[in-house]
């Protein structure tokens, strides 16, 4: 083998270029994709924790990237994260195949690592797998005088990376394999090469009668790659294999030249990365980032944000709307600002049959809300242990709630003990403990107000199955809860029923309750369909709400859509009369 | 004067490990006395257990700087929990073996030393089955994710499974059963992928469809004949719904339910031994240990389920044929649901005592708060006094050990959520003494563990066929369609 050389200076300006690029890249456009990532994890400091996770092939990496995960909601600190270990990959592949003899290896060892900028995996256990075969290939290669030496540290290397790292130990017998065929000594190398690939693939299935019980694809990619129960996702073969394959061909073409003129070559690298990179810069769109990013924001209980943005860039999305929604309802505009949307049914209220994980959380998230403390819990659950890990802090902090509400203390206290158990939650659940007492969960202003509005009649209605039935019961039972009472009207005026709508308003009328425009706007609404002067002057419907209602039944007919719009398109009238009625569900 | 130097380091070392390990285990020389007995989890003040059972590990319900055990004549320290030597405790069961071992608890708090009551643990000479069998799943409402079925040596701390859902395609898996203890004689059911009824005999594990045109649903609750001949189970059609008062969580019921007869040799359900009506809904059966009685829950057929609150399932017993296989009315109630509804009935393998669940209304009483243990002695069909077995939550399915001296019952009591596996001696008069936890290496697995343990069942030995086995029935066998005859 060729004396060592370290990679050209030129070479880690590319990588420090990419690494750069890619820190802009995630912190734009998936900042909160791995914001609401960091709930489907929770690193614990138990022993048992510990213990469970390194008794499962790949339970290292998964300890490693949980660990880091809990710091996803630090601003930059994912972005930071997935940059510096695609940096650590890139320059560890380039050490490799420098140690291999490649003499520019940089460039390509940069271009896999922009597949994870196309296809971000869920978490970031596959950057870790990859960065830890390719600094394993560069600790095998490194040994070059003392063979027997070399293949003692490769053996171990391939059996502490399936134990740790699992799937690295593949992609290490292929490292290790290359490494051994680019010393060229003849048949040795080819057979010492064969016997890595070897132990490399049969090691899972000599674990699988030894160590483990696990199912076959567990067994070689580890159960933290993807979602188990889902196929194996082909971006993330595409991803893994694209290292080797790369390593490869960088060992074929060897010290050949691409661009002679030394001069070029630096100027026409950073120029072709930055093409490489500024195009999914560019071009990418993420569907779902105006949901995450509401999520985020409903996770810090910033509803006021969510209702700016989505006034400032208008609602993309169904998951977007629910959290808006939500967000009027939190911030005291529903009734008002309902409308200021586009209203698409129940769904936009509270997700029907909830099975995803968004879907779950805001099902709880409204529930919540509304007063339907053991709708919240339920689903709390079902997101909990529906999640890949079996975990969901976000989910578990609302159990704990919900079991303080109930006055399960004991359950409660499952959880905060979980929780307390976590670097991360740990404050929180110490917050909570407190409340274990009785006496003091009774003194708690929001246990206290939640209580308050705890349902009284039993029935087994599902606020995401038979919305208005159940949330009618939860008005009839406390006529003062006000956020299931402003969602239980939105419910009937996005259905344009007046009849029911003025069956409550009768009811508040009756209580003397003041009357948001809104609901202003619907009640003249109903009288000019169903005339009784009478009793609609017993209504307090404002002068300016009575002028403008007028003012619309006069010229309704002669507007055009886009005037009536410009005109009266924050009236609920407006709604009713040019808007399509969603369909029921 | 270098090996000097070393050899002097290694006796320096020695010295201060020697001090530590004796310092940690060193009985406190001054402690204040506390009149009560401390607060452990789990709890094993005063328990009964059997000599073959595992270190009883626990760890302090409070905070301490440093705990100190005498038990028996061993001696252990620790932080905040005590995990005691496996050999050296199991030396001491065989020694006390029909006794009591005296256990003396010190704790430090604040730099003070207290020193707790003392208390006994009991040692029965009865050895309780070796394993237990248990299906971990999330104490869940409409979804499961992992699903699994375990086996633990109760003498040591080895839990295995014996098959995972995550092998099947995380499917469902439920309802394991066993031939009167026997590991050899297994039955168990998947549901969705994979679905069917998987039945381990003489080393062959077979994979049935068990719906037939005749019944209702595939099987569901078995039981089995101690011959091994027979299976009997129900079959219901199953439905559940969630309250939205704080007192309640769900609520399972049966829109309709028979009871039915599998005979294992012909594949075939037995009408002659089974009791499908419309008028009644049956369900959780059981044979008694002679196999001459087939034991089962009944109420009259009402509206479901509008009426959940008011079924009330009594307890009764029909004859069995095992020759003929069929059973000979008249059908006799055994506990007449006049005010409580009684379920999950099974026999002492002796059969001298019946033990079953009474919750105030329907089958499934996992969610009931209410659902204690009952016992009914059969010679004259008197209750036994349960209450030293009962708590405040709910206390549900239940399991005997071969030789009728202990079981196992599946209980709320600790959170009033996740399901635990609780045991109990039963003396020859059908009293219980008081339940232990399942004792755990790392005393501190049930604060973090997220399943519950799901009918615990005891079993006279390992189960011997792998996981990988169930696999390969499950993922590469077509089901075999099972007659009505």
């Amino acid at each position: 083998m060729k004396t060592q050389r370290l990679i050209h200076p030129a070479g880690w300006l590319l990588l420090a270029l990419f690494i750069a690029g890619s820190f802009g890249f995630f912190e734009v456009h998936y900042r909160y994709f791995y914001r609401f990532l960091e709930q489907y994890m929770l690193f614990q400091t138990t022993e048992g924790y510990w213990r469970d996770l390194l008794g499962e092939p790949g339970g290292g990496i998964e300890y490693l990237a949980e660990f880091l995960t809990q710091y996803f909601t630090i601003p930059g600190f994912s972005s930071a994260t997935i940059a510096l270990l695609l940096g650590a990959i890139a320059g560890g592949l380039a050490l490799f195949l420098n140690t291999a003899g490649c003499a520019h290896p940089m460039g390509l060892a940069l271009l896999p690592g922009l597949l994870f900028w196309f296809f971000p995996q869920e978490s970031i256990a596959p950057l870790l797998t990859v960065a830890v075969a390719c600094w394993s290939a560069v600790g095998y290669n490194s040994i070059s005088r003392w063979a027997w030496l070399r293949y003692l540290v490769g053996f171990l290397l391939l059996t502490l990376t399936y134990f740790w790292a699992a799937p690295a130990n593949l992609l290490v017998g292929l490292f290790l394999g290359m490494a051994e065929l680019s010393r060229r000594e003849g048949t040795k190398s080819g057979l010492v090469a064969v016997a890595w690939l070897a132990v490399a693939a049969l090691l899972p299935l000599v674990a699988m009668r030894t160590c483990f019980v696990v199912p076959m694809r567990e067994a070689y990619l580890s159960k933290y790659m993807c979602h188990p129960e889902y196929p194996i996702p082909s971006s993330l073969i595409v991803f893994g294999l694209a290292y080797p394959l790369t390593a490869a061909v960088a060992l074929l073409w060897g010290n050949r030249v691409l661009i002679r003129k030394a001069r070029w070559r630096l100027p026409l690298a950073v120029g072709a990365l930055c093409v490489l990179m500024a195009w999914p810069f560019l071009t990418c769109k993420n569907p779902m980032e105006q949901a995450y990013r509401y999520d985020d924001y409903a996770r810090r209980s910033d509803w006021k944000a969510i209702v700016t943005d989505a006034q400032k860039r208008g609602v993309k999305d169904i998951n977007a709307l629910v959290y808006v929604n939500l967000a009027l309802s939190h911030t005291g505009q529903m009734a008002n600002g309902l409308f200021h949307f586009p209203q698409i049914g129940v769904e936009g209220l509270i997700p029907k049959e909830p099975k995803s994980r968004l879907g779950l959380i805001q099902a709880s998230e409204v529930a919540w809300q509304v007063g339907q403390v053991n709708a919240a819990q339920r689903f709390a659950f079902v997101g909990v242990l529906s999640a890949q890990r079996c975990v969901q802090p976000r989910l578990m902090k609302r159990l704990v709630e919900s079991y303080l509400v109930n006055g399960e203390y004991r359950a409660a206290e499952k959880y905060i003990r979980i929780l307390e158990a976590s670097p991360r939650y740990r404050d929180w659940a110490k917050e909570q403990r407190v409340l274990l007492d009785p006496a003091k969960a009774a003194q708690a202003d929001w246990v206290v107000a939640k209580r308050k509005q705890l349902p009284l009649t039993d029935n087994p209605f599902d606020l995401t199955v038979t919305y208005p039935s159940a949330i009618a019961y939860l008005v009839d039972d406390h006529p003062d809860n006000q956020a299931a009472f402003e969602y239980a009207m939105a419910y009937l005026l996005i259905y344009k029923d007046l009849g029911t709508f003025m069956h409550y308003m009768e009811l508040k009328r009756q209580r003397g309750e003041a009357f948001p425009k809104a609901y202003q706007e619907a009640i003249c609404l109903y009288f000019a369909m169903n005339a009784d002067p009478k009793l609609f002057k017993q209504y307090p419907i404002s002068d300016e709400v009575k002028g403008r209602f007028m003012r619309f039944m006069q010229q309704a007919r002669t507007l055009t859509p886009v005037t009536a719009k410009a005109q009266y398109g924050d009236t609920y009238y407006y709604y009713a009369q040019f808007m399509r009625t969603p369909k029921e569900q | 004067m270098r090996i000097k130097a070393i050899k002097g380091l290694w006796i320096f070392c020695i010295c201060l490990i020697g001090w530590a390990v004796t310092a940690c285990t060193e009985q406190p020389q001054q402690a204040e006395e506390r009149a009560e007995y401390p607060a452990i989890f789990p709890d094993y003040v005063g328990v009964t257990i059997p000599y073959n059972i595992a270190p009883l590990n626990f760890r302090l319900d409070f905070p301490a700087e440093r705990c100190y055990l005498r038990v028996g004549d061993q001696t252990y320290s620790g932080k905040q929990s005590i995990r005691m030597d496996e050999k050296k405790w199991r030396k001491l069961l065989e020694a006390n073996k029909g006794g009591q071992i005296e256990v003396e608890l010190y704790t430090k708090q604040e730099g003070v030393w207290s020193r707790w009551k003392p208390f006994t643990i009991t040692v029965s000479e009865k050895p309780i089955d070796s394993h237990l069998v248990y299906r971990l799943i999330e104490p869940g409402y409409e979804k499961w994710h992992i699903v699994g079925i375990y086996q633990r040596d109760l003498t040591t701390f080895e839990e295995t499974p014996i098959i995972r859902n995550d092998m099947t395609g995380y499917n469902c898996m439920n309802c394991h059963s066993f031939c009167m203890g026997d590991p050899g004689q297994m039955l168990f059911h998947m549901r969705a992928a994979n679905g069917a009824t998987y039945l381990l005999q003489n080393g062959k594990l077979q994979k049935l469809n068990t719906k037939t045109n005749e019944t209702v649903s595939n099987l569901t609750y078995p039981a089995w004949h101690p011959s091994g001949r027979y299976v009997t189970t129900s079959v219901n059609t199953i439905r559940q719904f969630f309250h939205s008062v704080k007192e309640r969580k769900m609520e399972v019921f049966d829109m309709e339910s028979d009871v039915v007869v599998y005979d294992v040799q012909q594949q075939a359900i037995l009408s002659a031994a089974s009791l499908i009506t419309k008028s009644d809904y049956e369900t959780f059966p059981a044979f008694s240990p002679d196999g001459k009685w087939l034991y089962f829950c009944s109420t009259p057929a009402v509206e479901m389920p509008a009426n959940y609150e008011q079924i009330r399932y009594n307890l009764c017993r029909v004859a069995f044929d095992a020759k003929q296989g069929a059973i000979q009315l008249p059908i006799d109630t055994l506990v007449r649901a006049d005010h409580l509804s009684a379920t999950f009935p099974r026999l002492s393998p002796d059969g001298r005592f019946l033990l079953y669940t009474e919750t105030a209304y329907g089958q499934f009483p996992i969610w009931h708060t209410d659902a204690e243990q009952r016992m009914l002695r059969l010679s004259d069909r008197t209750q036994v006094d349960m209450s030293q077995m009962n708590s405040e939550d709910t206390d549900s399915y239940h399991s005997w050990s071969s030789g009728s001296d202990w079981v196992v019952f599946s209980s709320r009591r600790d959170n009033g959520l996740y399901t635990l596996p609780y045991f109990c001696a039963i003396d020859a008069e059908g009293h219980p003494a008081k339940p232990f936890l399942l004792p755990q290496e790392d005393p501190e697995k049930y604060d973090y563990q997220l399943y519950s343990y799901n009918l615990p069942e005891l079993v006279k030995g390992r189960v011997e066929i792998s996981p990988y086995e169930i696999q390969q029935v499950a993922l590469n066998e077509q089901p075999k369609q099972v007659s009505f005859k």
